[in-house]
């Protein structure tokens, strides 16, 4: 990890242990998410323009610095919608013509993302928006944040190629139906575009430009979330470890029984080798080619979805009966950790595609869903 | 490969590549036999010709004979041949394991002595650790060294002692003071295999090899100045023994691990039937990509490790995260693929999906080791719970 990176993991680390603690994360999990005074104060902080280009007043960081505060963030599980307000107006601003020098209003904007692919090989029963010559068509299920979002931004696929539209949530032929969400740090909602969508305003990104950005969307999307879990299961691992050496049973705190301790060497060296996974992955992104970028992206997370979950299983397992309850915060990072398992693809997913990439040449692209 | 902070070094290190490539490229790689005879002469003969060209004991110093160089020249050095597909030179005991130790803790007449031969593959080395009561809690060894006179009289039993019908010296731990608590009454001996009351026996692996030896020692004189360090010192040396064995090994293998894969790609790659019926397809997409992703993994990990070798810091607990996860890499590598073979594994001769059944069923054989020697993954487990973790001790 450069020092860059280390550094904007420790002061979103450092910030979060002084002013975030158990009551004000239990505060955000209970309107999951969604509280505008909040994303204020994380948007004084800078962070929401770390990785925004110099043009564009932000901080000029490469989008890897944006992994390293998920890391953190996942760490301390703070809901909301941070990794979109992270990454997608750093990532639009790179794409868009002009550096996007008639958009200013991105930056703040809270945007949700609909893009069927997150499903992965789901999408068939989450999502089916395709390309139309006049706008986005179809509907898609769950949308983070869409209800709240001043912007949607939407990957329509069609036979004819990729097209990006940037369409106000509440604009015409959008509808926003919110439903429940057992993501503790999200708001859910399905979006439905009836035609004609957004209607009048043209495609954002189109051709081989919406191709290229497409692409790199999704591999920062899996990236982030491995970064996430990453996140997740190093803080669990410090917090089993504090708890079983204050259990006790048998006279003895449970950490000095065998069973335990090996749960917990091996909860280690997953969370460690996830944390160096996503480090490395931060690292070389910054240099690599579109395939590169696309094959490293799958990698860390099919190894994240895996692992994290692996470590939050064993994290309840060594609470006993207190971790099966709502008493501590264990379900919540339980519970994040699912909802991010599959999205972009989890571990079975992505293992075969990369398998059908190493024998076959790059085909790691998302396959195109055009119904 | 790595992000160096010393750009001299790092500028340094790609030239050492390009003149192993070179090297490697022009050099005569041989052909390894299948049988054990003859794969130890060849193999020592390699060792010869490498030593002769400057590629052996390329981090160790110069007064034994070795290059002078770092460990990250030694690393590249290990890439490159395991990427050239030439095989490993024979005397990685005394190479890899007890020389390194040697070079550190050994008199000026051991060193000079002893190890040019070492390197250049005149003397095999082995490493007499293991007892038939002592394996994970090595330090309860009862082989017996008892002083007459200017010799050293052992008498006792070490097992698993991997070349040990081979080797003509060996670095053993033996018992010189029944008194003092377990781990402070051991010696580190340098004992002669031609020595008189030796007497060694080949136990035969399930991969059908003989690798490893039971080794009989009655009233064995082996001379006082071959002692290595203090007398009952040798535990101290022991533990640098194992921790530089893990930190090399672990280093050394992944690149192993990485070059087999790619030569199961490329035979699945080739097959025409690979997607004949779909279900197998799957199966073969799935094993390749679980064992890239776990190489990608152990790759990220190595990356620390190198950091600590170019840092020089010596054995450290984290080394145990490196050794359980290349364990467990190494089986799930060899393991996927092995279970490519479906039910022609069997039979030695067959090319299911193009496969090499007898390559990957004995290399998946041998992956089982991997848990067991050096540590075992739970000595590991206890190792990261109680040094870096802070359990409690049992
Ligand atoms: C291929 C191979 C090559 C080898 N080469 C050499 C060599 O050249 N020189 C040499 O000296 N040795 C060598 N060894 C020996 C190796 O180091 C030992 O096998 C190893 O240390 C384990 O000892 P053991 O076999 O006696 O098993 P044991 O120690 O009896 O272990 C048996 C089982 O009990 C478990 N166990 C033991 N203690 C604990 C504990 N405290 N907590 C939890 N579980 C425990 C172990 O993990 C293992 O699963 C080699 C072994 C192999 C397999």
């Amino acid at each position: 990890m450069t020092d860059t990176l280390a550094e904007v993991e420790e002061t979103v680390d450092a910030y979060l242990k002084r002013s975030y603690d158990a009551q004000r994360r239990h505060a955000l999990t209970r309107c999951q998410g969604w509280d505008r005074t909040f994303l204020e104060e994380i948007a004084d902080l800078g962070w929401f323009a770390l990785a925004v280009p110099d043009e564009a007043d932000g901080l000029g960081l490469p989008l890897s610095a944006v992994g390293a505060a998920m890391m953190s963030l996942g760490r301390h599980l703070v809901p909301g919608p941070l990794p979109e307000r992270l990454l997608l107006p750093a990532l639009l601003l790179r794409h868009l013509d002009g550096g996007g020098s008639d958009r200013s209003d991105l930056p703040g904007a809270v945007v949700a993302l609909v893009d069927p692919a997150a499903h992965g090989s789901w999408s068939v029963d989450g999502g089916h928006v395709r390309g139309e010559p006049a706008g986005p068509a179809g509907s898609m299920l769950p949308v983070r944040f869409a209800r709240e979002a001043d912007l949607l931004l939407v990957v329509a696929e069609s036979a004819e190629g990729t097209a990006v539209h940037l369409l106000s949530s509440r604009g015409p032929g959008v509808d926003v139906e919110p439903v429940e969400s057992a993501d503790p740090t999200a708001r859910l909602a399905r979006v439905t575009f009836a035609e004609p969508a957004g209607a009048g305003t043209a495609p954002v990104l189109t051709g081989s430009a919406a191709e290229r950005f497409v692409t790199e969307l999704r591999a920062w999307a899996q990236i982030l979330a491995a970064c996430e879990l990453a996140g997740i299961a190093v803080g669990l691992v410090a917090e089993t470890t504090a708890f079983v050496q204050v259990r006790e049973q048998f006279g003895r705190p449970i950490g000095a029984f065998q069973a335990v301790k090996h749960t917990l060497a091996d909860m280690y060296a997953l969370a460690s080798s996830l944390r160096n996974l996503c480090d490395v992955t931060l690292e070389d992104a910054t240099s690599s080619s579109a395939d590169e970028l696309l094959m490293l992206a799958a990698v860390a997370k099919a190894y994240a979805a895996d692992a994290a979950v692996r470590v939050c299983e064993s994290a309840i397992q060594m609470h006993g009966g207190t971790g099966f309850t709502t008493e501590t915060d264990l379900h919540l990072y339980y519970k994040r950790a699912l909802a991010l398992r599959a999205w972009y693809g989890d571990h079975e997913e992505l293992t075969h595609r990369i398998g059908d990439n190493l024998l076959t040449g790059p085909q790691l692209a998302e396959p195109r869903s055009t119904s | 490969m790595t992000t160096m902070a010393d750009p001299a070094l790092a500028a340094d290190l790609t030239q050492y590549r390009t003149q192993c490539r070179k090297w490697l490229a022009e050099a005569r790689i041989p052909e390894v036999p299948l049988s054990l005879t003859e794969r130890f002469r060849v193999l020592r003969e390699w060792q010869h010709t490498l030593y002769e060209a400057g590629w052996i004991g390329i981090a160790w110093s110069r007064e034994a004979g070795g290059q002078g160089l770092t460990h990250l020249h030694q690393l590249v050095f290990s890439e490159e041949l395991a990427r050239a597909r030439a095989p490993q030179p024979i005397g990685l005991i005394g190479l890899d394991v007890v020389g390194p130790s040697i070079d550190r803790f050994g008199t000026l007449r051991q060193r000079t002595e002893l190890l040019p031969r070492l390197l250049s593959g005149e003397d095999i080395w082995c490493q007499g650790f293991s007892e038939p009561e002592a394996g994970s809690d090595l330090s309860s060894l009862r082989t017996r060294a008892e002083i007459d006179g200017d010799d050293f009289v052992v008498s006792g039993q070490k097992v698993w002692t991997s070349w040990a019908h081979l080797a003509s010296w060996c670095a053993m731990l033996v018992r010189t003071n029944l008194d003092a608590p377990k781990s402070r009454g051991i010696s580190y001996l340098l004992v002669d295999m031609s020595s008189p009351g030796i007497v060694t026996r080949p136990l035969t692996q399930m991969t059908g090899d003989q690798e490893f030896c039971e080794v009989f020692l009655d009233r064995v004189r082996v001379p006082r100045e071959n002692l290595v360090g203090e007398l009952d010192g040798g535990w101290a040396i022991a533990r640098h023994t194992l921790g530089t064995e893990r930190a090399a090994y672990t280093l050394r293998r992944r690149v192993e691990y990485e070059v087999a894969l790619q030569d199961a790609i490329d035979e699945l790659s080739a097959c025409p039937t690979r997607d004949a019926d779909p279900r197998r397809g799957y199966r073969v997409r799935a094993a390749v990509g679980r064992s890239h992703v776990a190489l990608r993994v152990l790759e990220a990990q190595t990356r620390k490790t190198i950091g600590r070798l170019a840092a020089d810091t010596g054995p450290v607990p984290e080394d145990s995260v490196d050794k359980l996860l290349l364990n467990d890499i190494e089986q799930q590598v060899y393991g996927s693929i092995a279970d490519l073979l479906g039910p022609l594994r069997a039979t030695p001769a067959a090319r299911p999906l193009g496969l090499d059944v007898a390559r990957w069923a004995h290399d998946h054989l041998y992956s089982r080791a991997a848990s067991i020697y050096g540590g075992s993954s739970q000595i590991q487990r206890n190792i990261i719970a109680e040094r870096i973790l802070g359990l409690p001790r049992d």
